[in-house]
This record gives structure tokens, sequence and C-alpha cells, in this order.
């Protein structure tokens, strides 16, 4: 009897949840095409599910592509071949910051709107970018969680990627700006920026470089996903005092996190990938409509995540910013690992 | 294949149109129109305009299939031509963006491209028994490892002057400059390689080189001269990969050495040398062209459309091979 009463429930809702979006959607009708950097990001994936989930919950299609190759000609072949089709929208994580101008905004030439989340190609090629966080966003985050897991002084040293990483760069000049101007942080000492150029290996070899060049070292701040797994490993399987902190990826990062000694790393960082995605699609979406242009100071309703402003990104451009980014630790490290 | 490029032995005659029909041109000839038709049954966004629009990034690489099908007649192969693109888009946008008058920029594309090819033609003529495959691979590296020391890793580098790239990538109507450009070299490589003494001296080294020496052809000249023009080709590609891009990167060409080989060999040309006309490598690249920007209208993922396209080059590299088999099971 019960039974039958649930499936009735359910069936009630399924019937209700395949009609209502006919009548609620604010993207009846638009086809926004998703252009990847390349194919087989599992990263990348999960926004680009949200993105999906999200438009066709709002009436909308998304086309997904995926370029030959993890190139801006890739890119540019692609973006060729959608310019040809009748899409009202297009949006790009880009391979290269300017190759891909020319062709965006031929694309925007024939009145379809380019919007980019993930990688933003120049402020001449997209009306807007959803930003996953701000710069300055990271950098106080990452610089809170060294102050807290230092226990508020002490030696400390960053592990990036490569020295020419641009967003590594800026993460970095942030957190050293951050440092500068709040007295709180005095008494932290960064002894060396460390380059692990994203090999495992080699960033292995700089963390076990800085526990030997610095025997007090107190955390490393490693804000790349290869560079964290790495010095997590290390740090753990030698019982190193010195902690860990940065920007990883949860299924990498499940078996060193913990508040407790026995784990290398307290808690660590990431933007929201699903946040990103459905944040994109609402913003792509108010594009087509005319809720938006792009232009700074702009605001529109993104659905359910609430009201979001238009403002002015690092390159000049306009960008809309997710917010801060997530916290993983101890409590939600295993929900999170299953995502991504 | 008898019949295909006109060097068989065989000494009775066949009728024109039969042989015509028959021959691989002929049916690459009947496939061009086939995938036409197919690409416009399947995309209904298929059409001359769409097609003229997206055709330019991959007609730059028909330049370096031109110069390409002479080395594979050769019996050898250039597998450093991507990076050699490379090597040349960097270097002219770095000119361009010293202020230098456009045909510098474009002379410094064709000139980095023609030394690039210099360097490997000198390299496998005065060390004649090295293997083309190696010195172009090491070549391959090294012209892409100066590229990328030039724009410091993982780089890339914009040219903040457009107006030359853009008046490069302009249009007559909705014509683009580079199908002009593409026809007119099109037909002078073929000319060259098919009707004239120097095209009839490659068949000779392709087919037994020894004997080509000693009948006082200039092997290693022809070879200097042919990885020379190789080089020139790729230098003429970048400039308009540029103009697609208005930059270069590290990833720049990426590939394209592959792409050209596959159209030559899917025209009918033979890797192994001495074989092949350019007739048909010229045809097969725009049956390339229209299938991938037909597929691609409609989104068929970029590596399906790659597979169909590896299927297709087996397919045209055995059919001979099959056919063949065929004709001796029948006569048996």
């Amino acid at each position: 009897m019960n039974k039958k009463l649930v499936s009735a429930v359910l069936c009630g809702t399924m019937i209700l949840g395949s009609v209502s979006p006919v009548f609620a959607g604010t993207a009846d009708g638009m086809k926004i095409a998703l252009v990847a950097k390349s194919a087989g990001n599992a990263f990348f994936e999960i926004a680009a599910d949200a993105f999906e989930e999200t438009v066709t919950a709002e009436g909308g299609t998304v086309e997904k592509v995926y370029p030959e190759a993890a190139t801006a000609d890739a890119q540019i072949k692609a973006l060729d071949n959608l310019i040809s089709q009748d899409f009202d929208a297009i949006c790009i994580s880009a391979n290269d910051v300017n190759a891909l101008q020319a062709k965006l905004e031929e694309a925007m030439d024939e009145g379809i709107k380019v919007s980019c989340f993930d990688s933003a190609p120049n402020k001449d090629s997209r009306q807007v970018f959803v930003n996953q966080a701000g710069t300055v966003a990271v950098g106080q985050a990452l610089m809170d969680a060294v102050l807290d897991i230092a226990g508020g002084e002490g030696q400390w040293a960053i592990l990036s990627a490569t020295s020419q990483a641009a967003n590594q760069n800026a993460w970095i000049d942030a957190m050293k700006k951050i440092m500068e101007e709040d007295e709180k942080y005095s008494k932290l000492e960064l002894v060396e920026v460390a380059y692990g150029d994203d090999e495992p290996q080699k960033s292995t070899d700089q963390t076990a470089a800085l526990l030997e060049k610095y025997p007090d070292l107190k955390v490393i701040c490693a804000p790349t996903t290869v560079g964290i797994a790495a010095a997590a490993k290390y740090l753990q399987d030698n019982e190193s005092a010195c902690k860990l902190t940065g920007l990883g990826l949860p299924s990498e990062m499940i078996e060193y996190t913990g508040a407790d000694d026995a784990h290398s790393c307290p808690y660590f960082y990431l933007w929201d990938m699903v946040g990103l995605g459905n944040l994109s699609a609402y913003s792509t979406i108010a594009l087509i409509s005319g809720d938006i242009t792009g232009a700074l100071d702009e605001t529109f309703t993104a659905g359910d995540m609430g009201e979001y402003t238009i403002t002015e990104a690092d390159d000049g451009g306009t960008e809309i910013v997710l917010g801060l980014p997530l916290q993983f630790n101890s409590d939600n490290i295993e929900e999170m690992a299953k995502l991504y | 294949m008898a019949g295909k490029s006109g060097r068989s032995i065989n000494n009775v005659p066949e009728a024109p149109i039969k042989k015509m029909i028959l021959s691989w041109e002929g049916i690459l000839v009947v496939l061009f129109v086939l995938v036409n038709i197919f690409c416009a049954v399947f995309s209904e966004f298929y059409n001359l305009k769409s097609l003229l629009r997206q055709m330019p990034i991959y007609l730059a690489e028909v330049f370096l299939m031109l110069p390409m099908a002479y080395i594979l007649v050769l019996g050898e192969i250039d597998i450093s031509v991507g990076s050699i693109v490379c090597l040349s888009a960097t270097m002219s946008c770095i000119v361009c963006n010293t202020g230098a008058p456009f045909i510098v920029v474009v002379l410094t594309g064709l000139v980095v491209g023609t030394l690039c090819g210099l360097v490997n033609g000198f390299i496998l003529t005065r060390f004649e028994e090295l293997p083309p495959m190696i010195v172009t691979l090491a070549t391959q590296i090294i012209f892409r490892g100066i590229a990328e020391i030039v724009l410091g890793s993982g780089g890339s580098i914009s040219a903040t002057n457009t107006d030359g790239f853009r008046l490069l990538g302009g249009k007559v109507g909705s014509v683009p400059y580079i199908l002009f450009l593409v026809v007119i070299l099109s037909v002078v490589f073929a000319v060259v390689l098919g009707k004239s003494t120097f095209g009839r001296r490659v068949y000779a080294i392709g087919t037994n080189r020894l004997t080509a020496y000693y009948s006082g052809i200039h092997v290693q000249k022809i070879r200097l001269i042919i990885y020379t023009v190789m080089g020139t080709m790729a230098g003429l590609c970048s400039l308009f990969l540029v103009s697609t891009s208005y930059g270069a990167n590290t990833t720049t060409g990426n590939g394209f050495e592959m792409d050209a080989i596959a159209m030559a060999v899917f025209g009918g040309i033979s890797s192994t040398g001495g074989k092949g006309n350019l007739a048909g490598g010229i045809i097969s690249a725009f049956i390339i062209v229209c299938l991938r920007v037909g597929l691609g209208q409609k989104n068929v993922h970029a590596q399906v459309i790659l597979l169909i396209l590896g299927v297709l080059l087996i397919a045209a590299v055995a059919l001979p091979n099959i056919i063949g088999q065929i004709k001796r099971v029948v006569k048996k």
C-alpha cells in the first residue's frame, strides 16, 4: 500500500516536473553552444553539465562542442562551424587570450552573443566573463588559511606551477600585497616561492628541498592542483610537522585532508564548478534575452542564485564574479570528492 | 593501378575516357561530388557561402600539401613543417609588433620559413644517408623549441597592428584571397611536377635514386631545392594562419604536417616514392575540407571527424592493393 502511494506521488511529481518548464522557461527556444578547451577534461565537464542542466530547465538547448585539440587553431575551426549555424549565443573557455579575437568578433557581428567562463579571451573578444573567483578573493582566502594554520606566526613558502603561469602569478602577487597591507600578517615570513612546473615529481622534489632548507617551515601554500597533491603526499609520508593548504581537487586530496596530525592538509580551497556552470548559463541567457549587454554595473537575477552585478575585470573588460572559493575540509571532502 | 601518372609500360593504349574514370583521380572527382551531396543533405547550413567562409584555415594547409607531394614523390617525408609554421608565425608577429611595414612582415614569414627549409635540405643533402624522417623529427623539435624560447614557455604573441593581416585574410565578394592563391599555386606546382623536366627528374629520383644519379640527374641539388621550397610554403601558410588569429602561440601549426601528408596520400601520392600526381592531391584536399566543414556544421564530435578521415585514409591506401588482388583472382 505504502509503495503504491510513494510511486503515485513520484509519478505525479515526474509529470509536473516535465510539464512545468514549458511554462516557466526564461530560455525558451534559445540555442547555446558551449565550447570546451578540449575533450576529456573531467573538471570542465562538471561545469558543462551544470550549464546544460540550467539551460535545459529554462527551456533552451545546449550543444557542447569539443575542438579536435587543445589549441587555439582548433577552437577557431569550431567557432567557424558555429557561426555558420543559427546559435543565439556562444559560451567559450578559451585556449588562448588573443588568438580567438577575430573569430569571436565575427560571431558578435553576426548577432551571436559571446560569453565565456573558466578561461577568458581578451576584453574585445567577449561580452562578459564569468569568473570563478576574483584574484583578490583567492589571495585573501589563501592568506587567511596560512595565517590560521601557522598559528599567527612563522615561516611559510609557496609551491607554484611554472614561473610564467599568469593565474599563479596573479594569486601570488595578490597574497604578497595582502600580507604587506595588513598588520595581522606581519609575523608571517614568506621564505621562498618554489616552482614545481605542475609535474608531480618536480613538485615533490621542490617540497623536499623546501623542508631541508627551512627546517622551521610551518606552512606550504600550493595554489596548483598538481603541486598540492604532490606536497600532501610527501608531507604525510614523512610525517612532517609542516602543514599544507592551497588550491586542489577534492578527489586527489581526500587521503590527506583532516584536522589531526595524521593528515598533512587541514583544509584547502577550490571554486565551485557546479555554481560556475549554473551562473554562466544564467548570464548567457540574460545576454540573449537582452537583460544585460555586458556593460559595467548592470545587474540581473541568476535564477535561484540571486542577484549579480557586472564588475570590472583585471584586464579592463567586464566580468561576473561567482563568489568566494569553496573550502574543503574533513567535513565535506568525502561528499565533494565524488563530484571532482 | 596501371595508367596512373602515365608511367605504365603497358603498350596497349586504353580508351581515354575509360582510363580517366578508372584512374584514382577519376574516383576522387566522383567522391568529391558525393561528399558535397552528402554534406548538403546532412547539414542545412552547408552551402557555398558557408563553405567559402569556413575554408581559409583549412586552405592554409594546402600550401603545405603542394611541396609535400614532391617530397613524397621523392620517397621521403618532412614532418618538421608544422614547427616551421609555428616559428615563421612567431617571427612575423614579432616583426609586425616592431611597427615594420607589412611587406617586411610578409618577407620575414617567408624568409624564416625558407631558412628552416634550407636547414632541413642542407642536413639531408650533406649527410645523404640520414633518414629524412629522423632528421625532420629533430628539426621539428628544434624549430618549435626556438619558437617556445622566443615566446616563453606556454606563451603566445598577438600582432598589435592587425591591418596587414586583416588585408591578407580579406575577400573579393565572398571568395577569400587565399582561395585564388591556392588555385594559382596548385596549377603551378601541378604543371611543374607533371609536365616539366624538373618534375620528371623528381619521379626518376623517387623511383630509383641510384639510377637517377647515374643518369646524370643532380639528385642532391633537386632535394635541396624541394626542401627549401617546402620551408617557403610553410612560411606562406603561417602568414595566412596568423591572418585568422592575429597571433601565434606554441601550438600554432601543431599536426599540420600530418594533415598535409594525409591530403597527399589520400590523393594517390605514394609515400614510397615515384607514384601519384598533384591533381589527386588537390582534389583530395578539397574533399577533406568539404567533409570537415559539412560534418563540423552538424556538430559531429571533432574526434569522430578525425576518425572518419582516418578510415578514409586507410581505405585510400588499401584500395589499390585490394583492386590489384581482385584483378589477379579474376585473371586466374
